[in-house]
């Protein structure tokens, strides 16, 4: 029974994705395949201009995103039960799943403290990257803006949570702890924290995507199917590790040394 | 010889798609060798101590990710020689 249930489920998945193939086919047939090169294809399209703000693809693609989130968690949250339905169980096991993220890198009792912007980096970040598999769509990501911002969020919280929770002075104390030379060490690595955070993001999802655009333009029709199956999985990955990584990093800032 | 008459651009193409095919190969399999050590070692420690397999888990995991770090700056590099090269002006002239 529960076998069945999973092969079901997994049955699902691939004809949704099956569909959504079919329908990106549908769409790029119009416009003719041969058209773009494989550059244009990834890169961010301009498409209007505030002043000298360039609003590209990428910025209404997240709106729209931010805009379907924020709706889907009002109208959910609204009708929460005791008895917990299909679409709440799914969103307490990621829920729970969060706070056991949390709880083993940065401490039991800092749970509701961080809860909002782990989850939020976690959630933004899966849906993010799950959001190129619509068709008409592309995900936020592979513009290396919007990696760079999530990691920069990380980079100003490290610093914020480690002076809130341990002081101005003893925050300081840390870079210098062993000896004083480790200063530049420990700054520098600072830097390199949020740019693998960023680089690693970026690099995974852009080269799912441009596997994916050659892959339509060399065999179209039905060809695709794996490898989109495939970037499910990575981008749900690529969420798990950032999340893991900016608790890890805002972990070692709020309890270190506290022994 | 005169070098100024060389079809510049050409060989410009070349040389890119030259380096970037051993460049690739390089950074692909070097941290493939070092995340096959990882998985290596923490198979063998989940398996030495099954109790100790979740705290093993997430440091296999995290390990994991930094070494795929690394592949992925030899890809956003070859990315950026291949579609967005800064030198592309200097030596095509637009």
């Amino acid at each position: 029974m529960k076998k069945n249930k999973k092969l079901m489920t997994l049955l699902v998945v691939i004809l949704i994705v099956t569909a959504m193939a079919v329908i990106s086919y549908q769409i790029r047939a119009k416009t003719g395949f041969e058209s773009k090169p494989i550059s244009e294809e990834i890169a961010p399209q301009l498409i209007f201009m505030i002043g000298p703000i360039e609003v590209t693809s990428t910025v209404i693609n997240t709106w729209v995103m931010i805009g379907v989130l924020g709706f889907a968690s009002y109208w959910i949250g609204r009708s929460f039960k005791v008895r917990p339905g299909m679409v709440q169980n799914a969103i307490e096991w990621l829920i729970e799943a969060i706070e056991g993220i949390i709880s083993k890198n940065i401490g039991k009792d800092n749970v509701p403290s961080f809860l909002p912007l782990v989850a939020g980096l976690a959630i933004f970040i899966g849906v993010a990257n799950l959001l190129g598999l619509f068709p008409g769509l592309r995900s936020p990501t592979p513009d290396i803006n919007t990696p760079l911002a999530m990691a920069l969020i990380v980079f100003i919280s490290v610093p914020y949570f480690g002076i809130k929770s341990k002081g101005f002075w003893r925050y300081i104390k840390h870079y210098f702890e062993p000896i004083f030379l480790m200063l530049p060490i420990e700054i520098t690595s600072e830097f390199a924290h949020t740019l693998s955070l960023s680089f690693r993001l970026f690099g995974n999802i852009m080269g799912e995507e441009i596997i994916i655009a050659i892959l339509f333009m060399i065999a179209p029709f039905i060809v695709p199917v794996p490898m989109m199956l495939f970037s499910i999985f990575t981008g749900v990955l690529q969420a798990y590790i950032f999340t893991l990584l900016a608790c890890v990093y805002i972990g070692g800032a709020v309890k270190a040394h506290q022994s | 010889m005169d070098w100024s008459t060389l079809p510049w651009d050409k060989i410009f193409v070349i040389v890119t798609v030259l380096v970037a095919g051993p460049g690739i190969i390089a950074g692909i399999a070097v941290p493939a060798i070092g995340q096959a050590i990882v998985a290596f070692s923490g198979l063998r420690a989940i398996s030495r101590q099954p109790e100790a397999g979740d705290k093993i888990n997430s440091i296999v995991l995290l390990s994991l990710a930094m070494l795929e770090s690394l592949a992925i700056y030899v890809l956003a590099v070859i990315l950026i020689l291949i579609f967005a090269n800064p030198m592309r002006t200097f030596i095509m002239g637009n």
